[in-house]
This record gives structure tokens, sequence and C-alpha cells, in this order.
């Protein structure tokens, strides 16, 4: 039926629905259901007119037709603002915005028709005035109120964007209200600029490069800037020397008090404070301006994790030598942070004698800007240019840090000189001789280029209008000594002096880390003991425990390249025992499987991250690491082949070793690790030359300064030990064995060979004798026999029977001596001594008899006893006996790795 | 023998009042071949069986024993076991013999006997017996030429405690009573009718040694070195587990009194406000709470037997290895000469 009706009417309606749909199409879009009502009234209204207008559609051009539309509109809102209808006004206005899109567009023109603007006048009144009459507020239905607060949230955004057409429109018709309504308005606009559009203009911020100051692209705030500038230029450039203390000192106290604040540009407010600073009239008001420019500038940065604008950084650098340079040329100022200045200290001019204080900290902005610098690193890509680029900035901080702390010194604050110090001391301290050769080549050609540009931009900048003119005291270009040792002493020193714990801990570890990339390796494991840093890196920050770990990891890298294997083991195991260096070191982040890390962990990890270009090579370390791990784990198993699980040097390597050995196949080596692990296997056989072919493939060793001296140093102890690890593995099959066979095997020389077999002889590793005139080692067949051996068992369960018999007494009396834990590791010791000892541990000796005979009582016991002897004859062996024994050792042994880790660096050289 | 039987049954019931203590077991020579008889030829087998005698005053005399047959591991033929005890002593009864139970005796392997077991044994055997003691043999050790045979029987202190069931360390301070005192040995006395006495010397060649003086210089003393080692580790083991049983104790404790503790702070806290606000103050113990509950001391028991045993261990090896060392200095001075 119903379709039968529609096809009916189908025809009739026809010319309406077109009608209609044209309407739609001219503005009912946006109309939202809930105002269905209106709109019906609306268009219908709209089609009157439409229909009434449809036969002079051709004469009309299509832009007076657009016009009328607009006009109708305009008439509508007029009615709905008497019966004050703010339902049916919201969607007019809605309207009447799609058909200002249009008129645009037919007109061509960049210029809003004045009927629009003027319809926006009219609407702002009304509303200011419905807002100002709370009365009729108060009676309004709920639609209503709620289309009028609606309203005036969309009109206020749409107004900003014809604010200089409606203040025109203002300015003739009513100029007396001009003033008021202009505040009004530059408020609200500026309130309500949306996020979007603040990032976009930040963004284009980013990209505008060098003069942000004078040509701005983006429309809105440029608008309002220009007009503020204005503003200022009238206030202050009409008349020159009418401009006094107080004028400037009012202006720069309310642009301050606007800091922070919603709709505070913040790049308008560098603007204006640099502004201000051309127009201090005294030497201290310009630094304090200079100060709030800093801060200022450094709120452009747009978060947490973001870096500041390189462009804004380097105008804050520009603006600290400034600040040093008024300091210098004015002693009697003194920038402080401690005591809330005086009101008008500002006011004493440049002839003042007493002292002036300023606030301010020196230190925090340096030390601030250096963040900054750090952060841009950590978020740049180092693979482009941009990274180049911006490591080319580091000179420029190392003048200023330089002059900071010249100036400390002068002024005598040594503490805050220690912490700049400490600061240059990290810029510093990662760098080998080359690198830092080409920093100071980099400094010297690049200052002198680039400090006549920026003495002229600053000099445009800072024109002709700049009241006190501060004239370039400071050292635009760093002093750097010949060698970045002597550097480092000078600044070391000082903070060793007068620098706080923290401080010190740093420099200590920066120190340590230069000493060992300059091969000292004694020097640096001295500083590290006699610090005692190992001791208490636990509670310091996270970064401090980084830079520890950095350190540890050089030394290692040092030990090794110093050829003192055990102690570069003893330094890198640590590092990889957990499986996470990346992270230890801040070198990226490690994907844990069975740990979900939360975002803010995430980010926080992100944040410590060390930039490109500080990163210790984790090929290279790794290598080196497994190397030293080879080298001393293949004669240890060799020498406790019996016993495989006992005296485990290195776990991580056993690991490594054990999943190769597993693999079916092993394929040609690809990465570190595989060539290690294919150097393990020919050492094992004793094939030194095929084992330090594998490891000289690698193509890390091309990273290091010295490598034809490390290699050969590699290839003597990798000769070494295949010889201990062929004596260990093969002195049961000989009784006698020839010196000259193995200088043969080997290719040692006599001397060599005879010093590592009588070592080991002293050791008690090789149970041999020399004999002098037939140059032969002697073996002596050394086997426990089955009741040395058990003792040896009985002494082990008795230590830790003892050990735990003290942890008893320990609990008991509340925790306590001081001597026990040394006994203990007394007691670990002579236990790993009689292991170690006979160079063969007697593995769990099968207790065959014993437990057969007392298996055997038991069912024996069972029988033939009267009534009482017959209950309960369970014998001890039933008893269910857990090897807490076994489990004990093995812990005891990772103590006894924990204990020896540090040591380790204390030993003697071994090999 | 019979003489002196009467008169030990005149003193009996002279002296029945008077507690004496224990001091000597005098043992018939014939029970003491049957208990070596016996030993031996089950060993490695651990035997028992019952002595039987009579109890004179400070005197246990052991005049006969009988051994219980080896059964198998089915408890059921228990019955069976009892049955033959009782059928025994009623037939021994019959041709008159001593049928006193005075003890038992049973073999052993390098001196592990001391166990729960045997002190349970005893302690039944004490309900019916007022003194009787367990003779032990050691099949092992007299094939080094010693006669390896031991009268134990359980200390009244330990017998009283075992009574309490309470082994707890403060106990056993009060008692002063350490490992030592669990076990007392008894000295044996063997003593054989004037008749056989008079035989044996009869029989007793004319060569000033004997097979066991032979036995006494064997050098080979290793496999029994090793075995009691091997022992020792396993009381060691056994030591240990005892040990965090007592740790694992302590720490429990510890934290319960820490629990305790907070507890009775908040409940004094509680009752503070309860004063001030006028209420009567609720009691500081509250035994329903389970924080409150008495955690049960471990037994020290066990661990005193290891120690025992232990201990036995070593004077074994003690021995022995003395006894060894002596041997090679004889031998040394005989290549000497």
């Amino acid at each position: 039926m119903a379709s039968k009706f529609w096809t009916q009417g189908g025809s009739d309606t026809e010319e309406e629905e077109t009608d209609i749909e044209d309407e739609i199409e001219n503005g009912g879009a946006g109309e939202t259901t809930a105002a269905a009502a209106g709109s019906r009234y609306l268009q219908t209204n709209a089609s009157d007119s439409d229909d009434s207008d449809g036969q002079k559609r051709v004469v009309r051009s299509a832009k007076d037709k657009r016009f009328e539309e607009m006009a109708s509109t305009v008439d509508q809102m007029k009615n709905a603002m008497k019966i004050n209808d703010w339902v049916s006004l919201q969607e007019s206005f809605d309207k009447i915005n799609k058909q200002l899109e249009k008129v645009m567009r037919v007109t061509e023109s960049d210029r809003v028709p004045n009927l629009y603007i003027k319809c926006l006048v009219m609407l702002e009144d009304f509303l200011a005035e419905a807002l100002a009459n709370k009365e009729a507020k108060k009676k309004m239905s709920s639609s209503n109120h709620k289309a009028l607060n609606a309203m005036k949230q969309k009109l206020k955004k749409n107004n900003k964007q014809y604010e200089e057409l409606i203040n025109k429109y203002r300015e003739n018709p009513e100029s007396e209200e001009e003033k008021f309504e202009d505040e009004d308005e530059d408020e609200s606009g500026s309130e309500l600029e949306d996020p979007s559009q603040i990032a976009a203009e930040s963004s284009d911020e980013d990209d505008e490069g060098e003069d942000m100051d004078d040509d701005d692209a983006d429309g809105a705030w440029e608008k309002k800037l220009s007009k503020k500038e204005k503003l200022m230029d009238r206030e202050f450039k009409k008349d020159p020397s009418e401009i006094t203390w107080d004028t400037v000192n009012k202006k720069f106290k309310e642009v301050v008090a606007a800091r922070g604040r919603k709709g505070t540009g913040k790049f308008e407010q560098v603007e204006q404070l640099t502004f201000l600073t051309k127009v201090a009239k005294t030497p201290a008001q310009k630094l304090e301006i200079l100060f709030s420019v800093i801060s200022a500038q450094f709120d452009v940065n747009p978060g947490l994790s973001g870096h500041m604008p390189i462009n804004v950084w380097k105008k804050c650098v520009q603006n600290m030598l400034v600040i040093l340079d008024i300091l210098v040329q004015y002693p009697n100022i003194v920038v402080d942070d401690m005591v809330e200045p005086d009101e008008n200290e500002t006011q004493k001019g440049a002839d003042y004698d007493g002292t002036i204080r300023v606030w301010g900290n020196l230190v925090a902005f340096l030390e601030r800007i250096d963040n900054e610098f750090f952060k841009s690193l950590q978020c740049i890509d180092p693979h482009t240019r941009e990274y180049v680029e911006r490591l080319r900035d580091e000179p420029l901080f190392l003048v200023l840090a330089q002059n900071v702390q010249e100036y400390l010194e002068r002024i005598g604050d040594l503490k805050s000189a220690a912490k700049v110090a400490l600061r240059r001391v990290e810029l510093v301290y990662y760098k080998p001789q080359e690198v830092y050769d080409a920093m100071r080549k980099l400094a010297e050609l690049s200052e002198d280029g680039e400090k006549d540009g920026d003495e002229t931009k600053v000099e445009e900048t800072r024109g002709t209008s700049a009241f006190v003119v501060t004239p370039e005291l400071v050292s635009r270009k760093p002093t750097f000594p010949e060698n970045s040792r002597a550097l480092m002493d000078i600044l070391v020193t000082l903070i060793y002096k007068s620098g706080d714990e923290r401080t010190k801990a740093r420099a200590m570890l920066c120190d340590i880390y230069h000493h060992a990339l300059f091969d000292e390796f004694s020097i640096a494991r001295d500083l590290l003991l006699m610090s005692h840093l190992q001791d208490n890196i636990q509670h310091m920050d996270v970064s401090t425990q980084i830079l520890f770990n950095r350190a540890m990891a050089q030394v290692g890298l040092c030990a090794f390249r110093v050829g003192l294997i055990a102690e570069g083991h003893g330094c890198l195991s640590e590092l990889y025992s957990g499986g996470r260096v990346k992270e230890l070191l801040a070198q990226g982040v490690s994907q844990s499987r069975y740990h979900e890390k939360t975002p803010e962990q995430e980010r926080l990890e992100r944040r410590r991250q060390m930039p490109y270009h500080m990163h210790i090579n984790l090929e290279l370390l790794e290598a080196v690491h497994l190397i030293c791990a080879m080298l001393l784990e293949v004669p240890n198993m060799a020498a406790n082949s019996l016993d495989a699980k006992r005296k485990v040097i290195s776990k991580t390597f056993r690991r490594l070793l054990e999943v190769s050995e597993r693999q079916p196949f092993t394929g040609p080596p690809e990465n570190v690790r595989d060539h290690v692990m294919a150097a393990t296997r020919a050492l094992c056989k004793g094939d030194s030359q095929k084992a330090f072919d594998i490891i000289n493939s690698l193509d890390v060793w091309k990273l290091l300064r010295n490598r034809e001296s490390v290699l050969e140093m590699l290839k003597a102890k990798i000769k070494e030990e295949a010889l201990r690890t062929y004596l260990f593995t093969y002195c049961s099959s000989y009784d006698t064995l020839g010196l000259d066979q193995l200088t043969r095997m080997f290719d040692l020389s006599d001397a060599q060979i005879h010093s590592i077999v009588s070592k080991m002889l002293v050791n008690e590793e090789l149970h041999a004798s020399w004999d002098q005139p037939t140059r032969c080692i002697i073996f002596h067949d050394v086997e426990y026999s089955r009741l040395q051996a058990l003792a040896f068992q009985l002494t082990e369960k008795l230590s830790i029977l003892a050990e735990s018999n003290e942890r008893a007494v320990e609990a008991r009396t509340g925790g306590g001596g001081l001597d026990l834990p040394l006994r203990r590791r007394d007691n670990q010791e002579y236990a790993a001594g009689t292991a170690g000892g006979g160079g063969g541990r007697w593995p769990d000796l099968s207790y065959g008899q014993g437990r057969q005979g007392s298996s055997g009582r038991a069912a024996y016991t069972g029988g033939g006893r009267p009534l009482a002897l017959g209950q309960a004859s369970r014998d001890r062996s039933g008893q269910s006996r857990g090897y807490s024994g076994r489990a004990g050792s093995g812990m005891r042994g990772s103590q006894m790795d924990a204990s020896a880790r540090m040591v380790s660096l204390n030993r003697g050289v071994r090999g | 023998m019979a003489n002196s039987m009467a008169k030990s049954f005149l003193q009996v019931a002279a002296t029945e009042e008077v507690v004496s203590p224990l001091r000597v077991v005098q043992i018939e020579g014939l029970v003491i071949l049957k208990i070596i008889k016996h030993c031996k030829e089950f060993s490695p087998a651990l035997v028992t069986g019952q002595l039987l005698g009579l109890d004179v005053g400070i005197v246990l005399e052991v005049t006969n024993c009988f051994p219980f047959p080896i059964r198998e591991e089915d408890e059921e033929i228990e019955a069976d076991g009892a049955n033959y005890q009782l059928e025994m002593m009623r037939c021994l009864r019959e041709v008159n013999v001593d049928n006193n139970t005075v003890g038992w005796y049973q073999s052993t392997i390098l001196g592990s006997y001391q166990t729960v077991e045997l002190i349970e044994t005893f302690m039944n055997y004490q309900e019916n017996i007022r003194r009787c003691v367990c003779i032990i043999y050691d099949p092992s050790r007299s094939n080094q030429g010693v006669l390896a045979l031991k009268a134990l029987k359980l200390s009244d202190s330990f017998m009283e405690l075992y009574r309490a069931n309470s082994f707890t360390g403060e106990k056993l301070r009060e008692k002063n009573l350490s490992w030592m005192d669990i076990f007392e040995e008894i000295p044996i006395k063997v003593s054989n009718s004037a008749l056989i006495s008079a035989f044996m010397t009869e029989l007793e060649s004319d060569t000033p040694v004997t097979q066991c003086d032979y036995d006494r210089l064997q050098l080979s003393s290793n496999p029994y070195m090793e075995r009691n080692m091997e022992f020792l580790i396993e009381c060691m083991d056994d030591l240990s587990v005892e040990q965090q049983k007592f740790q694992f104790y302590y720490r429990s404790l510890s934290r319960q009194q820490a629990q305790q503790q907070a507890w009775l702070q908040k409940r004094r806290a509680d009752n503070m406000q309860r004063k001030a606000a006028g209420e009567d103050p609720l009691p500081e113990e509250d035994p329903s709470n389970p924080i409150f509950k008495p955690i049960p001391e471990p037994s020290r028991l066990e661990s005193f037997l290891i120690t025992n045993q232990i201990a036995n261990y070593c004077n074994q090896i003690n021995g022995v290895s003395g006894q060894s060392f002596n041997r090679l200095y004889l031998m040394k001075s005989l290549h000497d000469n």
C-alpha cells in the first residue's frame, strides 16, 4: 500500500523533491536530527524564496543568488533574535557559514562579504547582551540554553578568523566600544587556539630554520604577533628618549607574568622578551631580561622526551654568552638564586658602585642546555647528516661551559665550577685522541667562519635600538689543550677538589673510562679499586650506574688490549651474565621475552639512552668477552673433564658452547658468537693456528687502534692456552713428553714452553716433573684411592655442615659476627683448593656397596622379630634423603663467583 | 653352677626391694657361640634373637638364647613370629632351661645400630622386664680378629624423657642430657662352668699363636675404612637434613614472633582507644588466633642418634687406623730385623 501511495505521489512531488534536494545541498548537510523541526521550517522557508526566485534563475548570476541566500539567512537570524530563539539561531549560523563557503568559492576572492561580517558583529553583540542578561538566561528552556552556550563557543572560534575585519567594521560604525572589544577578542582568540593549530605552528617553527623573528609563515598568531609588535613599537619606538626603566620593567613584569598561562604563545613570549632586551635601560635589567629570555626559550621545548629546536638552542647559547659578557663587563653584578632580590635592584645603572643582585642560576641554565643537546642527539637519527651537523655544535657548548667555568672560578664558586667542569668532562671523556683532535680542528676552523656570521646576526637582531650595548668580552672560541688527557686532568682535578659526592663519582668514572681508552689499564684499575665505587654503585642513580657499566666495559676492553685476559674477563663477564648488555650500557632497548615493560618504563629507558657517537661497539665487546672466556675456559674444561659442573669460570660461555654443540650441523661462522665457538672447537683439539685464523677473520678488529699488536698478543695467548689444553687433555696418555716436540707442535720457543709448563707444575695443575738432561716432561700417574676420594667428599660435606651451622647461630644471635663471611670464604677457598688441587675432582662415586648393604638391611630387619621389634622396622636408608649437599655446593659456587668478580682485578697476572 | 644359681635366687629374694643399678652382664660362653654362629651364618643379613637368663642384683646373667626365624616381607605372619616365640619359651621351660626373657641380641653392620627402632624395641621390652639388655654383635668387625660384642641399655634419664616424648632443647638442657647419655654400655663378663673351662684347657693346642692372632695381623683395612667413610657421609647428609629442619623452625618462629608483636601492638593501641572511650579493654591474649598457636619444636632425638652414630663410626675408624699403624710399625721393625 505504502509503495503504491508513494509511487502515486511521486509525480506530484517530484519538483518539490528536487528543490529540497537542492536545499540540502545548499545548507542542510550539517544539520542535526535533534533540530529537525526547525530545519524543516527553515528549509521550507528557504525553498519558498528559492521558488519565488526560480523564474529569475537564468537572469541572475550565481553570485547574486548566493548573496541573496545569505541575506535571507541573515533575515532569519534577525527574526530568531527577536524571539530569542537560540536553537534556530544556531542552525542559521551553521547555514550561513556553509553559504559563506559557497560565496567565497563563487566570488573567487579572499574577501569576506561585508554582509557576513555584519552578521557576525550583530551576533556577537546579541550574544554579549544575552549573556549579560542573567534573568533572561535563567528563564530560557534547557534546549535554548544549551544552544546559547554552543553558540557562544562557535562564535568565538569562528570570529577569530575574521578578527581584523570585524575590528575594521566595528571601527567604522561604533568606535567607542573598540578598546574593550579588542581586548576581549584578543583574549578569547588566543585562549581558544586549538592544540592542533599550536602543533602546526610549532612544527612550522621547527622547519623554519634560522630566522624566525622577522618572517613567519603561519597566519593566526603571526598576525596577532605583528599586532603586538606594533603595539610595543608604538609604545617604545615612537619616542625612544621617553622610555624609562619603569616602562620597561612594567612591560617585563607583564610578559613574565603571562608565562605558563594557557593562552600565552611560547615563541611570542621569547620574541617579546628579546625585544625588551634591546630596550633595557641598565645592564642589570638587561641581564634580568636575558635570564627570562633563556627560561622562555627552555619553555619552547614541546615535551619531556622531545628536544629543544636546534635554532632555539643556538640562540640560547648566544644569550648565555651575552650574559657572561655583561657579567664580565660589570663585575659588581652578582647572579644569585638564593635570595629574592629587591624589586628595584635592576634600576641601578651601569655606574652604580655597589653590588647588584640579579636572580638567576648560571649552572642550572648550563646544565639544561647540555641536557637539551644530549636529548637532541638522542632523538636525531644517527645516520643522517643532521646528526653530524648537530655534533658540530658541540664546540659551541664547550666554549660556553668553559667561559661559565672560568667566570665561576673567578667569583670563587668552586662547587658550581666543578659541576660545569663535570659537564665538560662528560663531553670529552669518551673521545679517543683522534676524535679529540678532529674536534679541536673543527672548533678552530669553523669557529672562524661561523663567528662572523653569528656576530652579524647578533648585530642584526640587536639592531640599532639596543640601549645597553654589550661588547663581546668573553672569547667565542674554545681553547683546547693539545692532549685530551691534559684537559681531563685539569678538569678532574678541579672536580676532585671541590665537587660534591655525585660529581666526584661521575668524574672518577669518566676518568677511569678515559684512562682505559688510552690503554692505561693499571691506572684505571687502581682508580676503580681505590675509589671503592663498585661497593656503593648500587645506591647511585641510574645514569651513574650506566656510566659505571660503560667504564667497566671500557676497562675490560683495555685489559684485553694490553693482554690481561683474566682481568678483562672479570670486568666483562658481569655485563654479559644477564644477557642485557644493551640495557646495561644504555645502547638500545632490549626486549625481554618474559617480562613486559610498561610504557612508562620504556619511556624512561629511552630517555637514558646514550647518543650514538658515544656507543661502545657491542660486537667488539662481545668478541672480547667471548675470547677472554674461551682462553680461560678451554683449558679449565680440559683440566676438569671428569667433572664438568665444577669450577665453571664463565657460565655464559658454557651455555653458548652447549648450544653450539647441540647443533647437528655447524655451518661456516657468521656472527661473532659463531666465530668464537668455531675457534673454541679448534682450541679444544689444541689446534692453535686454526683457532687464531678464525678469530682473525672477525672484522671487528678493524675497530682497534693498535690492531697488529693486539692480534699478535692474541696469537701468543691462543698458542699458550692450546698448549695448556693439550697437556691437560692428553697428559694421561703420555709417560714422557719431549720439549722439542711441543716446540714443534705449538710453534713456541723453548723458554716459553718451559715457563708455561713450570707454572702448571707449580700450581699443581699438572702432575709431572722436568727432566732437564733429556728435555722431557715426566708425568706422574697420580690417582686417588677410593678412600681418599671419599675423604674429600666427607670434608666437603663437613664444610657445608659447618657453614649452615654458622648460619643457624647467626640467625639465633640475630645476625652477627663480621668474621663469619670471611671464614666462610676461607672454607670455600679451602674446598676449592682441595677440589682444584688434584686436577681431578671425584664425581659422586656410586655408593654401590654401601647402599646395597643398607638396603639389604632394610629388607632383613623386617624379619624374625618379636612383637616388639616387628613393628615399624623402617631403616634409616629408607628415609627420603634430599640431596641438599649438592644444591648447597652449587649455591656456594655462585657465591664464590660473585665474591671473586671484583677481586679478580686484584689478582696477579696469570699466564 | 646349680649351686651358684641357688645362691643367686636367694640373693634376688633378699634384695628385691632395693633397685640396684646393673653393673655387669654375665654371658655364658655357649650363648656367645650361639650368637656368633647365628649372626655369621646370615651375614650380611641382620638377624635377631631372644636372650634368656636371670636378673641377679647388679649382675644380669644370660644363660641361654634362641634365634628368631627370618621372616618374609609379609607382615601378616607376625602372629607366627609371636607364636614361635611363645612356643619356644614353653619348650625350653619343659626342658628346665632358664626361660626369663632378659633382652635380645642382634647383628649389625659396622656398628650402625643407633636407630629409633632400637629405642622403640627397648621401650617395649622395658614395659615387661625391668632390666633388659641388647647384645649387639658385629660380624664384619669380628673378621679382624676382635670379638665385637656389646651389651647396651638405655639410660634411665633418657627413658624418662622418651616416655614424656619431650625432646625439646629446653628439656634436654634441664636434664643435662647430651647425645652421649642415650645408651649405656655395660661390661660383659663371659663365664663358663669349671667343667667347660677344664675341657677348654685340655683342648688348647701348644702353638703360641692362634688363627685369631693371624687375623689380627691382616693389613688390608681399606674396605673397612671406606665403608665407614661412606656411612659417615650418609650421616652428614642426614645431619644436614636435621639442621635444615631446625633452621626452618627458627625462621618460622621468628616470623611468628614478629606477627605476635604486631598483633599485640595493635591490640594495645585499640585498648588505649577503648579506654579513652570508656570501654573495657580487650584481653591481650587471644588463644583462638592462629598466630598464637605454638609451633612444635622439632625433636632432637634423630640428631642425637645421628651424632651417636657418627661418634661410633669415628671410634671405629680411630681404632682401626690405630691398629693398622701398629701393624705397620710392627712390620717395619720386622723388616728391619
